[in-house]
Formats: C-alpha cells, sequence, structure tokens
C-alpha cells in the first residue's frame, strides 16, 4: 500500500458493507399491506386503544388522504406505495408487557450484535432502555428506578391505557396532524414508540434512551415519541435506530414531540443508522421525520444528531421558542457515501424575547451522494433581542457529490443579531501528508480529519454514544475498518 | 544508517535535486545549508516520501533497505520524522489525540499493541516538560491559531514523542525567537543517542550555534557543491552564500 | 380583465397594428416569449424564488402599455439625474420614447445607440442573432414578458481592444404622461476581447405617477474585457422596478455590476452570472438603504460552470420605518468547475420598528476542490460605538449616520469612478437624512 489514494478509498467505500444488515429471524405477527379506515381501526384495535384514540388516528387518516407527497425538498426517490406497505408487524415470540427477563433470547443476540446488550447497558451504562422492533416496543428496563422518583418512561402504546390524561392533553399539539404528509400518515398509523414524563423539579438521574429497529420486510415504522418535561425538570434522551439490508426500500415516518415546560432543559440525541442501500444505491430506508419541541419560559431544547444511515433522509429537528428566555440548539452531523441523499436541517422559531438558538451542522458527503442542509431561523416581531448563530460546514469527498446550503433566514425585530456562517471544504492533500509523515496512514488521517471536523457536535453527545457515533462516522466513511 | 545516492527528483517535469550524494550514519548530526531555491525543503520532502516529487534517478536506503517504494506512513513507522517548515492546522483534532494515533499507528505497525494511556500520559507530561511547553496547547486543535514559533516547539514535541531514527528539522528555527530557540536546540540534543542522526535544514547559521552539527553541506542548484566541518557554517555566515554559487 | 390577460391581448393589438417586424427572427423570438408568458403568467409567493416578494400590489394597476409620442423635457429640469461632472454617452428614453434631444450616442469606432436601429438595420443582424435573449432566462415569465415587448432599450457593442474613454449612461425618465404606465426597455451590451467599459444605468420618474418598469439586459464580456456596470436606484414612492441583468462571461474576462437602491416601492434585482471559460472573475455588490414602506429583493446567482473562476458578492442592507428587504444569493458549482473560490457575504442592519429582513444564502456545490462561503448577518448599530461618538461631542443623528455609513463604506469603496463614488455617497447622506457637514 505505497499509495493509498482517496481513490482508492472510494473504492473501498463502495465495496463496504453495512456493519448491522442481518435478519433476525423471529417470527413476526404482520397485518396484511395495504391502507384504509379498516387498517386503522384494526391497528386501534389491536392495541386495545380508547375510542378518543381511534377517532384522532381516523381524523389523521382523513386528512392524509387530501394531502400531497412533498416535494420541495432536495431529493429523488421513487414515491412509496403506500398500499404495498404493511402497517403492522409485532414480533410473535414475545408479549409487548413482558418484563426483560422473557425477552426472547434470539432478540438479546440481535441487541448484542448491535452492540446495544440490554444487560450490558443496563450495568454498565445506568441507561433506562426502551427497544421498538418493527412497530413494538420490546421491553423497557429500569421502569422501578425510575417510578420511585415518578418518571414516567414506556412505550407509548402504554401510556395510552395508563396515562391518558397526558397523552391526550399534550399528543399532536407540537407536530399537529395537518402538519405534513407523512406527520399525518403517522398519526393514522403508528403503532409504537416511547412516552417518556419527567415531573416538577426531577432531574432524570440516567439517560433515558429507545432503540429503534426495523426487522421485518415490506414493513413500514411509523414510531411516536412524546416526551414530556414538567417545570423544572431535566432529562437527557437517546435514540438509535438501525434496520438489516434489503433490496427494497422500507419507508420510515416517525413523530417526535417535545415539550419543555418553564425552566426545564430536554436533551435529544440521536444516532440514525438505518440501512442506506448498497452501492447501487439499491434499497435502504427512507427516513422521513417530524421532530419538533416547544420551549416555554426559561427551558432550552438541544438537539443533538449524528445521521449516517438511510437512503433518502428528510428530517429538521425543530424549536417553537415560545417563552422568553429560552434557548433552542441543534447540532447535527450527517454523512452520505454511495447515492444516499439526506436533506436535513432545523428550525427555530423565535417568538419570545431574550430567545436563544444555536445550529452547527456539519455535513460530510462521499460516493455519489448529495448532502444538503436546509434551515429556517425565523424572528417575531415580538422576540426581542433574539439571537441566533448558525455555521453550516460541508466537507466533500470526490468530485460525484454535492454538498448544497438552503438556510432561510427572516427576520421581523430590528432587536435581533443574527449571524450565519457557511463553507465547504475538501480534505487538504498537505494535511493527509501531514499526517502520514507521523505514521498515520490516509484512512486512518481521513477518519481523524473528518472526526476533527464533526468534534463540535461529537462533544455534545453524551459519552456513551459519542464513541460509538464516532464508530459509526468511521464504518460510513472507512472500507477496512471493522 | 541514511544513504543517498545520485538522487534526481523534481515536480511537473522540473528537474530540482540534481544528483545528491549523501551518507548519514547514526549518532551524527548533518546541516544542510544553501540559499533560497537550492532545494533544501526538496530534500527533505522526498526523504519523507511527499508524492508531489518525483525521483526520476538514484536511491535512498535507509539501515540498507530501500524506502523510495515505501509510503509516507510507512517510512515513519521505520522511523523518518521531518518536522515541517509549515506545519499543517488540522481543525478539531487536538495534539494528543494526534500525537496518540501516530504512536500507536507506529505501535501497531512494528507489531506493539497501543501504549497504555497511563504510559502515554507519562510520557506526553515528561516530553511537553522537555520543550517547556504549556500543557494546555496540547488540547487544542493541531496547529490551528499557534504562533510560528508554537508550532515549531509542537513540532519538537512530537519528534520526542515518537523518537526516530532518523529526525530531519526543516527550516525548524524560523519563526523561533532565541529563548524559543534554545528550548527547541536543547530538546533536539537531549533526545540525541548513538543510535539516532539528525539532518538540520537551515538557511542561517544560529540554529547550529545550539545544535552543533559533525558534518555541514551546501546545496547549490541541487547538488552538494561544499561538504565540510561545523566551521564551515560560520565561513558561510561570514561570506554570504554568493562565493558558494562561483564554486558551483 | 386581468394585467395577464391584457398584455397577452395587447401583443395582439401590437402585431395587427403593424407595429412589429413580423418576418424579422426577433419576431419569432417575441412570439415564442409571449406564449410562455401566456402559460406562466406573473409568478407568485408560492413561487419558491419569490417566496418574498409578492407582485400583488403592484399588478392592480390598468397599465398602459404602449410608448406614446416623445414628450418635451428640458435638460436643466433632469440634469441632477445624471453624472454631469464628467462627460459621457447619454443614451435617454423619455416614457420609453428614445430622446435624440437627451442623448449623446456613436458609432464611431464602436456603436452606442438604440436597439429600434439595430432591430432594423441589417449592419446589425449578426450581432442580434448571436446575442440577443440568449442568456436571458426562458423560464422566468418576467423576462418572457419583457422579450415579448421589447422594442427599444440601449445598444452598446464594443469591437475588441477598445478601452472606452469616458462612461456610457442609460437613462430611462418617466413623465407622468399615463396614469399607470408600464415601461419594458431591454438592453444588449456586447464587448469584445480586451475592451473595457463603464456603464451607470438609471430609472428616474420626474411626476408621482404610478410607474412600473419591466428592465432586462443582457450583457456578453468576451475574453478578458472588463465591462462595470452601475445601477442607481433611487425613484420615488409610486414606482416600482423589476431589472433582471443577465451576464456571460468569457475567459479572464471580469465583470462587476453594483446596485444602489435607496427609492422605489418596489424593486425586484435579478441577476444572473453565466461563466464560460477560465479565471473568469466576477463581482456582485449592493447596498439597500430604505425607509417608509419600501421593498428591494436582491436577487442574484452565480453559476460556476467552468475551473479556476472566482465570484465575489457582498451585500449590504439599512431598513428604516417599515421596509422590508430581502436578499436571495445562490451560488452553483457545477462538477466540472474544480479550483472555484466563490464567496457570499449579507450584512443587514435593521433600524424601523416594523422592519423586516429575509435572507436566503444558497450555495449548491457539486465539485470537490473549491473554496466556497456565505456569511449573513443580521444586527444593529454598536451601542457603544455609538455612546464613544457621543460623548465625544457628536450628535446621536450624525453619530448613527456616521456609523452607517461606516457599514456601507466597504461597497461604496469598491465604485471606479471617482466622480459617481462622490455622488453615492450623496445619495446615501440624503436618504440618511443628514448633513455631514464635510465633503466624503
Amino acid at each position: 500500500m505505497s499509495k493509498y489514494t482517496e481513490d482508492d478509498l472510494k473504492k473501498e467505500l463502495e465495496t463496504q458493507e453495512y456493519e448491522y444488515g442481518f435478519y433476525t429471524d423471529i417470527e413476526s405477527d404482520t397485518f396484511p399491506k395495504g391502507l384504509n379506515e379498516d387498517i386503522v381501526r384494526a391497528i386501534s384495535k389491536k392495541k386495545n386503544e380508547p375510542k378518543w384514540m381511534t377517532d384522532w388516528r381516523l381524523n389523521a387518516f382523513r386528512l392524509w388522504q387530501e394531502m400531497e407527497e412533498p416535494n420541495w425538498a432536495n431529493v429523488n426517490y421513487k414515491k412509496p406505495d403506500f398500499q404495498d406497505i404493511a402497517y403492522y408487524s409485532a414480533p410473535k415470540a414475545i408479549d409487548p408487557n413482558k418484563t426483560l427477563d422473557d425477552v426472547d433470547s434470539e432478540l438479546l443476540a440481535m441487541y448484542k450484535k448491535l452492540g446495544i446488550s440490554i444487560d450490558e447497558q443496563k450495568k454498565m451504562n445506568n441507561i433506562a432502555m426502551d427497544i421498538v422492533v418493527d412497530s413494538v416496543s420490546v421491553a423497557t428496563t429500569f421502569k422501578k428506578t425510575l417510578a420511585e422518583k415518578g418518571i414516567l418512561f414506556m412505550p407509548i402504546s402504554e401510556a395510552i391505557q395508563e396515562h391518558p390524561e397526558l397523552v391526550k392533553k399534550y399528543i399532536g399539539t407540537i407536530v399537529p396532524q395537518t402538519d405534513n404528509f407523512y406527520a399525518a400518515l403517522n398519526s393514522a398509523v403508528f403503532t409504537d414508540g416511547s412516552f417518556c414524563y419527567i415531573p416538577k423539579g426531577v432531574k432524570c438521574p440516567m439517560e433515558l434512551s429507545t432503540y429503534f429497529r426495523i426487522n421485518e420486510g415490506g414493513t413500514g415504522q411509523f414510531e411516536r415519541t412524546l416526551l414530556i418535561a414538567d417545570e423544572g425538570s431535566y432529562v437527557s434522551y437517546l435514540e438509535g435506530c438501525t434496520a438489516p439490508a434489503r433490496d427494497e426500500n422500507q419507508l420510515h415516518a416517525a413523530v417526535v414531540e417535545l415539550i419543555a415546560l418553564d425552566d426545564a432543559e430536554i436533551k435529544y440525541s440521536t444516532v440514525q443508522n438505518w440501512y442506506p442501500g448498497d452501492k447501487e444505491g439499491k434499497g435502504g430506508v427512507f427516513n422521513f421525520v417530524t421532530k419538533r419541541g416547544i420551549c416555554h419560559t426559561n427551558s432550552k431544547i438541544s438537539w443533538t444528531q449524528v445521521e449516517t444511515g438511510s437512503a433518502v433522509t428528510w428530517k429538521y429537528p425543530s424549536c417553537i421558542l415560545k417563552g422568553n428566555n429560552s434557548v433552542g440548539e441543534f447540532y447535527s452531523i450527517a454523512v452520505t457515501n454511495n447515492y444516499q441523499q439526506a436533506d436535513t436541517g432545523t428550525k427555530m422559531i423565535h417568538l419570545g424575547k431574550n430567545t436563544k438558538s444555536t445550529i452547527i451542522s456539519k455535513g460530510i458527503s462521499a460516493g455519489k451522494s448529495q448532502n444538503s442542509y436546509r434551515g429556517l431561523v425565523q424572528i417575531g416581531s415580538r422576540a426581542e433581542n433574539a439571537r441566533n448563530f448558525s455555521q453550516c460546514d460541508s466537507l466533500l469527498m470526490g468530485n460525484k457529490c454535492g454538498a448544497h446550503t438552503f438556510p432561510y433566514i427572516e427576520s421581523k425585530n430590528k432587536s435581533a443579531q443574527i449571524e450565519h456562517e457557511a463553507t465547504t471544504s475538501k480534505i487538504g492533500e498537505d494535511q493527509l501528508f501531514y499526517c502520514n509523515q507521523r505514521g498515520i496512514d490516509t484512512e486512518k488521517a481521513i477518519a481523524l480529519i473528518v472526526n476533527g471536523f464533526s468534534k463540535e457536535v461529537l462533544n455534545k453527545l453524551p459519552m456513551e454514544f459519542a464513541v460509538e457515533a464516532q464508530k459509526l462516522l468511521e464504518i460510513s466513511l472507512e472500507g477496512s475498518v471493522g | 544508517m541514511l544513504k543517498i545516492k545520485n538522487l534526481h527528483a523534481g515536480i511537473e517535469g522540473k528537474g530540482i535535486l540534481k544528483g545528491i550524494n549523501l551518507e548519514v550514519k547514526a549518532g551524527e548530526i548533518h546541516a544542510i545549508m544553501g540559499p533560497n531555491g537550492s532545494g533544501k525543503s526538496t530534500l527533505s520532502s522526498v526523504i519523507a516520501g511527499n508524492e508531489t516529487y518525483e525521483v526520476s534517478e538514484g536511491s535512498i536506503t535507509l539501515d540498507n533497505e530501500d524506502i523510495l517504494e515505501l509510503s509516507p506512513d510507512e517510512r515513519a513507522h521505520k522511523g523518518v520524522f521531518m518536522s515541517f517548515q509549515y506545519p499543517i492546522e488540522i481543525p478539531g483534532v487536538s495534539t494528543t489525540n494526534f500525537i496518540k494515533t501516530a504512536i500507536n499507528e507506529k505501535r501497531k505497525a512494528n507489531g506493539l499493541g497501543d501504549l497504555p494511556a497511563k504510559d502515554m500520559l507519562k510520557l506526553i507530561r515528561e516530553k511537553s516538560e522537555l520543550l517547556k511547553m504549556d500543557r494546555k496547547f496540547l488540547s487544542r486543535s493541531l496547529n490551528e491559531g499557534f504562533s510560528g514559533g508554537e508550532k515549531k516547539r509542537n513540532e519538537i514535541f512530537q519528534l520526542a514523542m515518537l523518537e526516530p531514527k532518523l529526525a530531519i528539522l526543516d527550516e525548524t528555527d524560523s519563526g523561533l525567537d532565541i529563548d524559543a530557540l534554545k528550548i527547541v536546540a536543547n530538546g533536539v540534543n537531549k533526545l540525541r543517542n548513538k543510535d539516532n542522526a539528525v539532518i538540520v535544514i537551515t538557511h542561517y547559521q544560529r540554529l547550529l550555534d545550539h545544535i552543533i552539527p559533525d558534518f555541514v553541506h551546501v546545496l547549490h542548484n541541487g547538488k552538494i557543491v561544499k561538504s565540510g566541518g561545523k566551521e564551515l557554517a560560520h565561513e558561510l555566515e561570514e561570506k554570504g552564500y554568493d562565493w558558494i554559487k562561483e564554486l558551483a | 380583465m386581468s394585467l395577464h390577460e391584457k398584455l397577452v391581448s395587447s401583443f395582439m393589438v401590437l402585431e395587427n397594428q403593424g407595429k412589429l417586424d413580423l418576418d424579422s427572427s426577433i419576431h419569432d423570438i417575441r412570439t415564442e416569449a409571449i406564449s410562455s408568458f401566456e402559460k406562466q403568467g406573473f409568478p407568485t409567493k408560492k413561487d419558491e424564488e419569490w417566496k418574498y416578494t409578492s407582485l400583488k400590489p403592484i399588478l392592480k394597476y390598468d397599465y398602459s402599455v404602449f410608448p406614446k409620442i416623445e414628450t418635451a423635457v428640458e435638460f436643466k429640469d433632469v440634469k441632477k439625474y445624471f453624472l454631469h461632472e464628467i462627460d459621457s454617452y447619454k443614451v435617454v428614453f423619455i416614457d420609453g420614447v428614445y430622446s435624440s434631444f437627451l442623448s449623446s450616442t456613436t458609432h464611431d469606432g464602436y456603436d452606442i445607440c438604440l436597439m429600434s436601429a439595430a432591430y432594423k438595420q441589417p449592419k446589425y443582424k449578426l450581432v442580434l442573432d448571436n446575442y440577443f435573449n440568449k442568456i436571458a432566462n426562458k423560464k422566468d415569465s418576467i423576462t418572457n414578458l419583457n422579450t415579448a415587448f421589447s422594442m427599444e432599450g440601449a445598444y452598446i457593442h464594443i469591437p475588441k481592444n477598445i478601452v472606452l474613454p469616458k462612461p456610457i449612461q442609460i437613462v430611462n425618465f418617466y413623465t407622468g404622461s399615463e396614469k399607470e404606465i408600464l415601461l419594458q426597455p431591454r438592453n444588449l451590451v456586447v464587448v469584445g476581447e480586451n475592451s473595457h467599459c463603464q456603464i451607470i444605468e438609471r430609472h428616474q420618474s420626474l411626476s408621482s405617477n404610478v410607474v412600473l418598469t419591466n428592465a432586462v439586459t443582457e450583457v456578453f464580456a468576451s475574453k478578458r474585457a472588463i465591462v462595470n456596470y452601475y445601477k442607481i436606484q433611487n425613484d420615488h414612492e409610486n414606482a416600482s422596478l423589476i431589472d433582471s441583468t443577465y451576464v456571460q462571461q468569457k475567459e479572464s474576462s471580469i465583470v462587476s455590476v453594483n446596485t444602489f437602491s435607496f427609492g422605489g416601492k418596489l424593486t425586484r434585482n435579478n441577476l444572473e452570472f453565466y461563466h464560460d471559460g477560465e479565471h473568469i472573475e466576477s463581482h456582485l455588490n449592493g447596498i439597500s438603504i430604505l425607509n417608509e414602506k419600501q421593498h428591494v429583493d436582491n436577487h442574484t446567482l452565480v453559476r460556476h460552470q467552468t475551473p479556476n473562476c472566482e465570484s465575489f458578492e457582498l451585500y449590504k442592507g439599512i431598513y428604516d420605518d417599515a421596509s422590508t428587504g430581502v436578499f436571495n444569493g445562490k451560488v452553483i458549482v457545477d462538477q466540472e468547475a474544480q479550483k472555484t473560490n466563490a464567496f457570499q457575504q449579507n450584512n443587514n442592519i435593521l433600524i424601523g420598528d416594523k422592519a423586516s429582513i429575509n435572507a436566503k444564502p444558497q450555495l449548491e456545490i457539486f465539485a470537490d476542490d473549491v473554496k466556497c462561503s456565505h456569511g449573513c448577518t443580521i444586527g444593529q448599530l454598536d451601542e457603544s460605538a455609538l455612546f464613544y461618538m457621543q460623548s465625544r461631542g457628536i450628535p446621536a443623528k450624525e453619530a448613527k449616520a456616521l456609523l452607517l455609513f461606516a457599514f456601507t463604506n466597504e461597497v461604496v469603496e469598491k465604485i471606479k469612478i471617482p466622480e459617481l463614488k462622490s455622488r453615492i455617497t450623496k445619495l446615501i447622506a440624503n436618504k440618511l437624512g443628514v448633513k455631514l457637514g464635510f465633503e466624503l
């Protein structure tokens, strides 16, 4: 390997296989493909939901039928056939209500392969986990420890049964059913997801975590997450996603709603590693996600995401800074390789006085991929002294990929201060030679430089996640590692 | 240790080195001096394996092994170190993280496991004290926002950490004030032993007051036109390079 | 009848009245343009490119679309609108009709004259065939509208190796002879190899009647040509302007377009640069200083299609009262355009309680070995600097004006004609409502 050039690296990247592309053979209970009111009713029935919930879903379904799939994003893909998707798939071997001890050993083995052995997580990381495979929440750990603090952390299907007043009060208030095509679809057919409530003044003692996995072929995953941090509380929430390698495109359309009441703080971190498709651009997950949070007075929501997977990503975790002195943050790393397309960014809507937002976005494009940042910073006429700082940097590897920046900046208040910067660069030959001279080979040097480029965002991740994220970056961009 | 025979090299077809012959034995310090554009920096880049330059003729061996076919990182693993005239900035990568990666990569190439964190820290402490470095520099992004002097000191710190067989100091004195120069020179001198060797590339003699060379070579127009002892450096300082040009 | 319908039927009237030369190749282009416009209609805010500018308030009028007979205008009454301190070529139109009295044209070695003459005379045919409507954006309905009705404007053709001895002023006056008038000047600028020219363009109403100008200019810069184009927009509160300028550059050419928007009800500047050759430099500069309910939308595109080219974009905006500013700057770097340097900067200061700004700086990069960046800021005057100046005895208003000058200075400094620079400085002073007490 006397001359390891970027071209060699690119070749390796193409042939590198998706590490999580295994399929777990567990018998599952799957609905027939297709979508109509009966299917919506059946999902609701399967979940044993109260009538208000069934009606809510049906309303969303009717609205969805009137809507058109959006096409403004900088992505090209074959629109999914919504009648060719199964909207419910549950692993049969387990009962959603079972405790962790009852979990299918095959499932546990799968988690181990994912590097998230529940046992290990329990012991080592002090993280409470909810795991959603295909459509159903499999196990929630640490329920008891959390209950002592009054923290509710459970599958949303369970919350609908046990805490209907909370769900009813907040669901759909941040992401209305009519928000967009996929949010409407999700509202009609969501099958599970996580629910979390942190009572007043409680600092959640551990990281809460949900792991999502699509296993069954031809299924869509529509999870719904609702997280409420009551006054003065704090929670850090982690979300991980993987899917097995499959030829067909799988659809993932999630909705996440965050509510930070006065003086509360929510940290929401995502490592998204859905199957990106093969090097020819075949298969891979369509990731069309709506994530939004509302900040009341003095509260803070911080989104951190590491996006390495999915064939097509369409995702804008946003903050509505309604309360005075509230703070919104968005830290993002998006890596695209081969034929991946990502159109991601954030919206910071400043409504309250003295509201602050920070946006740091790092896009890395390789192969024939297209990576776009799309963001909105909006300062309302009453948002006195609002502040925003945005930085969007792109790193290009090879000349067949694209990096695009589409920021929208709108200010209606003269006291607002907004700064936006964007740069595009490549890894310098001189940087590579310098690393080489110190004994670091080109591949490792690229990993090092990419990690350095992404550092401001990696630093925002909780420790356990940061290590995983760093590894993911390497896997996504380097052929020979692992 | 290092043997260069009839080395011809250039860039985009333009010849810069036109037949260099040089032998450096273990324990020796060689100084290479010469006017601007004489090929000094090209020589160091070619030894280190910078692929911008094409070698058209001649050989370079290290301990009798041909290194011309090796990539820059493989040469580094064999113990070649070059202190850059213009050290490169790598945003977001701390000096500590960088040097840790470099050391472990070298160890891996030599069949060793990672250096335990405890030993790494001890080594970093020791070497940063040797160079009187403020340790907060080590956690900053590599060379980013460093002054010229800080960058050079950081280069010598890396040299101390990597303990190479052959160290090439390319214009290390430029950008250094006299105090920093002494610290850097002191660092280099302390690292000397009978098994390693140093090539100092410089335009001026002042660094050579502190790192005393065994041999001085004068490079002009891609060739070594005169070799001698340390007194040659003083002669050059007094007379300038013009008389050398006449020699050629 | 909507304006859209009226315009389409007016075109037929024009044809029937024999006012258009039906046999010329230009007419084919016009016919195609009107049918595109008929299909496209006027853009609405649903159109991404018009997201922040609504044409509704200016499309409601019953515009008169046919230029009338020349109205006499005395030079002394309009002298102040010219850069009269220096000698220049002048191409002047009154209510859309060429004014030979106010103009100063030439055919001596190069042509600085009017389009209507160029359409008719065979010796210009080759130039028109090669350049007319070649880079104007066919997808832009408003440009298509101009193309359909293009009958008059400035025609500038400089052969190679000529450095023009003096600048060219293109001035369009509106006398208010009609209550509501729509004017559509069309300019063509072709600059040959190694040639150099400077152009100052101005649209000026002489009454407060409603006027909408839909101007289109195509600029072609050959190898090593240098073109400096200045646009002064300081019209009254019932005048609106949609100005579309398209620039194509060949190898090693340098083109700058500098836009100064201080007046008018609604101003939209479409500015598009296309590169065709290496080592090209493009400069896009602008200052907008708005008050009351003015609206200015600077909409730029730089398309890097070839390697080793550079573009520099700098727009500054100051918005008082309830004015609105828009900056939409797009830089596209094609896969072939390696070693591109593209810089874009947009700085804004909001002063008015109801003022607002919408900015959309975009980069679309398809090449890896490039240096591209954009920066956008929205802020206020530095309070501590204001206080410091006041503490030295400078009244608040003057202190504020000085700081605003400083803010715009970076762009003013790029003006290469000294007399124009001082004129622009005075316009800025007037606009900010301060007597400076010293000459800048």
